[in-house]
């Protein structure tokens, strides 16, 4: 270990002394780490009061940002910029409704200057900002907002586009005046108005949303009225923007306000990993995102900055897929999280910025409750649980029951950081207890099919971000992702399994319109799905970005996708 | 030779259609479909009932042995269909990526083409042993060496730590440096091997021994009688490696970030883009069956010894 | 993958040259220190393969998480892996499924390919040209795609990858077979054994086949090398075997991340197949007794 430390010092030093005094005085100043800390507003504090640390001078106008992006975007319906490298380009060319400020999670003005919500939640009425246009000239008006909504809320068949995971009850929009829009639900909806701000909700032109989902992939073919603009693009390799110069509608609460301060960036898709920190660190490239845990020393030690932004959703976590009958009893599933050694995980391989996980939600989330009682690693506990269940060591050491072992099989998810050594990790603590986890590899086909069925895939890891309650159903509600696989769900290849305790706790999570008794179905929810035991939550996942130390005022909407507005660099 | 030129145009489109057929029913058997795996990833949120929406729009549904025939017409008629994954036509995908293909493999076969001959003149014409061993190890080792493995050391000393070119946002002319190098390094390998055994052979034969026994220097009889005779089956085997190339040089395009044919039939297996993955083997075929019936129409006029070529490489 | 053609037109010329003369060179290359150098070291490697525990103690697949991420140091001869595993111990343990890769690939090309060629070769007329376009077709689909569905469809593992392999030189090895067996079938021994009364297939058998396959050994020899390559290159790809599997391709690619971090974790395995390999190709020249 010390070995390495050294390596790596040296290596930072004659990258210094290479480049010239300039990053010699750089490497002196305070080099930046954002971590989500326990609570949403220390780590706003960090976030938001570290940034100003740089911004020493008066921003610079003008330049050309670098920005190494570790896959290509797929498809650029609004809907689907959960995807990072979709968001990533859409939060830049797109603008929302509403803005969730990072630091307080409150929903503040943007496009819409003020709105008002009915006491059940079912009719939402906003103002919108006059003068903003989309950059094909045409305006931003009352309808457009209507026919942006309608199509996310309702999706359109005959193009292909789909509902919006983050719209729900939604029933139609009705335009007052050019600059009044009005939205009707069929159930109370309180979680729409954090919906307006996310980064599905952006906002496109109509000749944008008159096009089938399958051209959506083009990027020069989104019409936002964002501050930048996609001018060219190499499909799967290259991403031209430029800024467009009669930008004047940010958020108020943004650091600047007008155009941008850069004049274009420019996304190169570099999926080797040492390629994009390699380029970082010999001055190739400005802003990179994915930098894995392992190589944060290098990139701190060089004088860079390393930004991980935390994702605020559903944990980085194994789930169980309970209608397989290896894990159908949750005395097993119970064993298999008392099994699980989180901390090990973390401590071997992750840093400070992949916090432990304490619940099903991160601690940077609405709604978390501290529930680490709930998590212990504790072997004896689970060797019990397993006897209890009828689970005994067989002479192979593995456990097994009615001639049957308990062998367990997942296949890694490739966006996840290091999944699939934190998998074997898992799978190396789950042996030491007589339960074999294979690790599976395969192709995104097999995958996909085999993922649907609780019989190949009892186990899997998942994994989602977003800033609101709401996502907790997303992540496991038969008809929204279904993690758990339900009857009902999305697959028929399940049998029988169906919880309607789990599925009536999180329609009420949606529809209760009182933020208050809302947080409180949402921490009963957390401790439903820990005392079944369906999740092990491992860590809170951040989107991992490096920067280098010239690049001031990169700022993250609240669920880690990157803003480029406010960036200045000063070379 | 007339029935003949008709009898192996008739064979090469045979090749081509057998080739299309075979990658149809190959794709077909994959496991999962293009629009299951673009949208089903949970990364963008879609729900299973949305999921089951659009691969009825896009109408997965229809008999294979219908979608077979229709994919046939579509080729024959120069549609080359739409990319699933990419959200463009395959046609766009196509000439995005086949020029900067076509001159990196060129630029990659031309250096190791080059590389290959200094190997082998300079084995033969040095005086000092040790130096000849050497050079003629250089080729073993240079194929025992994983490309990526190449590509990746490459950059980080020429890129990152002597900082001499850049391989992000690089100019063009930059850009083509480590790539090429990476490319053409494993291809000279076999090329110098073949041309150092040749060029062995030629040594051996009766006109050179009568060359040097009237005193013509090595040098002299290596470019004057043993070059013409080696170089020509290393011209050939070079045709052939250049067809692999197209496809190998998918492991430069994803290191250095480059686009091309390569990185595209990957990502496209990784999809399951069907429409892509067919467009990019009927190019492959014919190429492939061009390059072959131009090999084999033309070789007896060049080379009147070898008119029995035909039988050899059928 | 890229050392396919090479002998096919190599053979052709050489069956010009005096065979009294390469069978001398051939004896002396046999005692060379090179050849008995590489035999040492593919002996070590099959050892390796049959009895690992022998030369590495570590345990190849559990690790020690607080040892992550070891330089080479006396106790960890190659340094460890993020999850704290012995890397040598890895590499020990990884033999058996690379050599298997390897063979597997070989074997599938050499059996299948030589097969079809020597079919090819000794009959006449549409046989042989159904069974060499069919070779054609399969040069024809590009190298990548045969490979990637080859292993999609037989789902991912070290043998799978290796059939896959397998299956893109199985149309070389029909080339070249056939066209041995045409050079030798036209050779006045074997017309004269046609002569004097021999059936077709004990010609074939006893001239023909012997005659022919020491072409295809060698070329065999030399594809050992390619697939140990071509294996580690789908790793690289992401269509390597499931972990832990240590296999050498796979160590190689997994470790390519932590090359300024860790460079022991991807030079260690890549240092060890370039001398695998190097003697492999020795070995190949050797057998095919051409070359300097």
């Amino acid at each position: 270990m010390v070995l390495t430390m050294e390596r790596c010092v040296a290596t930072a030093s004659s990258l210094a002394s290479s480049a010239g005094n300039e990053r010699i005085f750089i490497l002196l100043t305070r080099r930046v780490i954002v971590r989500p800390a326990r609570s949403a507003l220390a780590l706003a504090a960090l976030l938001f009061l570290s940034a100003p640390a740089f911004a020493q001078d008066t921003p610079v106008a003008g330049g050309t940002l670098i920005y190494l992006e570790q896959q290509a975007h797929t498809i650029l319906y609004p809907p689907a910029g959960g995807f990072y490298p979709n968001g990533g380009v859409l939060n830049q060319i797109t603008d929302k409704l509403t803005w969730q400020n990072p630091e307080t999670l409150a929903i503040e003005p943007w496009i819409a200057e003020s709105w008002e919500v009915n006491a059940d939640a079912t009719e939402y009425t906003f103002k919108i900002r006059p003068g903003v246009t989309f950059s094909d000239g045409t305006p931003l008006d009352a309808a457009a907002v209507a026919a942006n909504y309608d199509t996310f809320g309702l999706g359109n068949k005959d193009l292909k586009q789909p509902v919006s995971e983050v719209l729900n009850n939604y029933e139609r929009s009705e335009v007052i005046d050019p600059l009044t829009v009005k939205f009707f639900f069929k159930a109370p909806s309180p979680g729409f108005l954090q919906g307006t701000s996310v980064i599905g909700s952006g906002l496109v032109a109509a000749s944008t949303l008159a096009l089938p989902l399958d051209q959506l992939g083009d990027a020069t073919k989104i019409i936002g009225s964002g501050p930048f603009v996609v001018t060219s693009e190499v499909i799967g390799r290259e991403l031209n923007l430029t800024a467009r110069a009669d930008y004047d509608w940010a958020a108020p609460g943004f650091e600047h306000q007008g155009r941008a301060h850069l004049d274009a960036i420019k996304y190169l898709i570099t999926p080797e990993d040492s390629v994009r920190i390699g380029g970082l660190l010999a001055g190739q490239a400005d802003v990179i995102r994915q930098v894995q845990a392992y190589d944060e020393p290098q990139v701190e030690a060089a004088g860079f900055q390393i930004f991980a932004p935390p994702t605020r959703g559903v944990n980085n976590s194994v789930v169980f897929r309970p209608d397989n009958p290896l894990v159908a009893d949750v005395r097993v599933r119970q064993a298999l999280l008392h099994a699980t050694n989180a901390a090990e995980i973390v401590a071997t391989l992750f840093s400070e910025n992949y916090p432990q996980a304490s619940s099903i939600i991160a601690s940077t989330a609405l709604g978390y409750v501290d529930l680490s009682d709930k998590l212990t690693f504790d072997p004896a506990l689970s060797a019990k649980l397993f006897d209890e269940a009828g689970w005994t060591i067989g002479p192979n050491g593995l456990r097994q029951k009615d001639g049957v072992e308990l062998i367990l099989s997942a296949y890694e998810s490739l966006p996840q950081p290091q999944n699939k050594e934190t998998l074997q990790l898992v799978a190396q603590q789950w042996l030491q207890i007589g339960v074999k986890l294979e690790v599976l590899a395969g192709d995104s086909g097999s995958r996909t099919v085999d993922d649907l069925d609780p019989l190949k895939t009892p186990v899997s890891p998942a994994m989602v971000g977003r800033a609101d309650v709401d996502v907790i159903k997303s992540q496991y509600y038969p008809k929204n992702r279904d993690v758990l696989r339900q009857l009902g769900g999305g697959s028929d290849k399940v049998k029988s399994f169906v919880d309607d305790k789990l599925n009536g706790l999180l329609e009420a999570l949606t529809s209760e319109p009182d933020t208050a008794k809302r947080l409180a179905i949402a921490g009963e929810v957390q401790a439903y799905v820990l005392d079944q035991a369906y999740a092990i939550p491992i860590f809170e996942e951040p989107q991992a970005f490096a920067a280098a130390p010239y690049v001031h005022g990169l700022a993250f909407e609240a669920v880690g996708r990157p803003r480029f507005y406010d960036v200045w660099v000063a070379r | 030779m007339q029935r003949y030129v008709f009898s192996r145009i008739g064979q090469a489109l045979l090749v081509l259609w057998l080739a299309f057929t075979v990658s149809f029913v190959l794709l077909q058997a994959l496991p999962g479909d293009a629009v299951l795996i673009k949208f089903l990833s949970p990364e963008l949120g879609l729900s299973p009932a949305q999921i089951a929406e659009i691969q009825a729009a896009y109408g997965s549904d229809t008999p294979v042995i219908l979608q077979y025939f229709a994919a046939i017409a579509n080729f024959v008629t120069g549609n080359f269909g739409y990319s699933v994954h990419a959200g463009v036509p395959v046609s766009q995908l196509l000439a995005a990526n086949l020029p900067q293909t076509l001159r990196l493999a060129t630029l990659g076969l031309t250096l190791a083409l080059a590389i290959a001959v200094a190997l082998a003149f300079l084995s033969t014409l040095t005086r000092f042993a040790f130096l000849r061993n050497a050079l003629q190890a250089l080729p073993a080792l240079f194929i025992s060496v994983p490309t990526f493995w190449l590509g990746i050391m490459l950059i980080q000393v020429f890129s990152f730590r002597l900082r001499l070119i850049p391989v992000i946002n690089p100019s063009e002319l930059q850009g083509l440096i480590l790539p090429t190098i990476t490319l053409a390094i494993p291809i000279s390998a076999p090329l110098a091997q073949i041309l150092m055994r040749n060029i062995d052979a030629a040594l051996t034969q009766s006109y050179v021994e009568v060359a040097r026994a009237k005193g013509a220097s090595p040098a002299f009889v290596l470019w004057h009688h043993v070059a013409r005779n080696a170089v020509l089956p290393t011209l050939t085997i070079a045709g052939i490696l250049l067809g692999e190339l197209l496809a190998g040089a998918v492991v430069t395009e994803t290191v250095f970030g480059l686009n091309g044919i390569g990185g595209l039939t990957e990502q496209a297996v990784r999809s399951q883009d069907t429409a892509v993955l067919q467009a990019i083997v009927v190019l492959s075929a014919v190429v492939f069956v061009i390059a072959n019936l131009v090999v084999d129409l033309l070789y007896p006029l060049f080379d009147p010894r070898l008119r029995t070529r035909q039988e050899v490489l059928a | 993958m890229t050392t396919i053609e090479p002998t096919l037109s190599l053979n052709t010329h050489q069956a010009a040259r005096p065979r009294g003369h390469a069978q001398f060179r051939r004896i002396v290359r046999r005692v060379q220190p090179g050849l008995l150098l590489s035999i040492a070291v593919i002996a070590i490697v099959v050892l390796w393969a049959i009895a690992p525990g022998v030369f590495a103690t570590q345990n190849p697949v559990l690790g020690v998480p607080v040892d992550k991420l070891q330089p080479p140091s006396a106790l960890h001869l190659l340094g460890t892996d993020a999850l704290g595993r012995d890397l040598f111990a890895r590499i020990v343990h990884g033999a058996v499924h690379s050599l298997t890769g390897a063979f597997v690939a070989v074997g599938v090309g050499l059996v299948v390919g030589t097969a079809l060629g020597v079919i090819a070769g000794s009959s006449r007329g549409f046989v042989e040209a159904a069974i060499m376009r069919l070779a054609d077709v399969l040069l024809s689909i590009p190298a990548l795609l045969l490979m990637l569905s080859i292993i999609i469809l037989l789902g991912f593992g070290t043998v799978n990858a290796a059939i896959a392999v397998g299956a893109t030189s199985i149309a070389s090895f029909a080339r070249l077979a056939r066209s041995e067996v045409v050079r030798v079938r036209r050779s006045d021994y074997v017309e004269a054994a046609f002569g004097s009364g021999g059936t077709f297939a004990g010609v074939l058998w006893r001239h023909v086949l012997p005659n022919s396959l020491t072409s295809v050994i060698a070329f065999a020899a030399l594809q050992f090398g390619s697939a140990i390559l071509a294996i580690s290159t789908l790793g690289f790809l992401g269509y390597g075997a499931p972990p832990p599997t240590p296999e050498w391709g796979l160590l190689i690619a997994e470790g390519r991340n932590y090359i300024s971090t860790a460079w022991w974790l991807t030079t260690a395995p890549g240092i060890v197949v370039v001398i695998v390999v190097l003697a492999a190709n020795r070995i190949s020249q050797g057998l095919g007794g051409h070359g300097r």
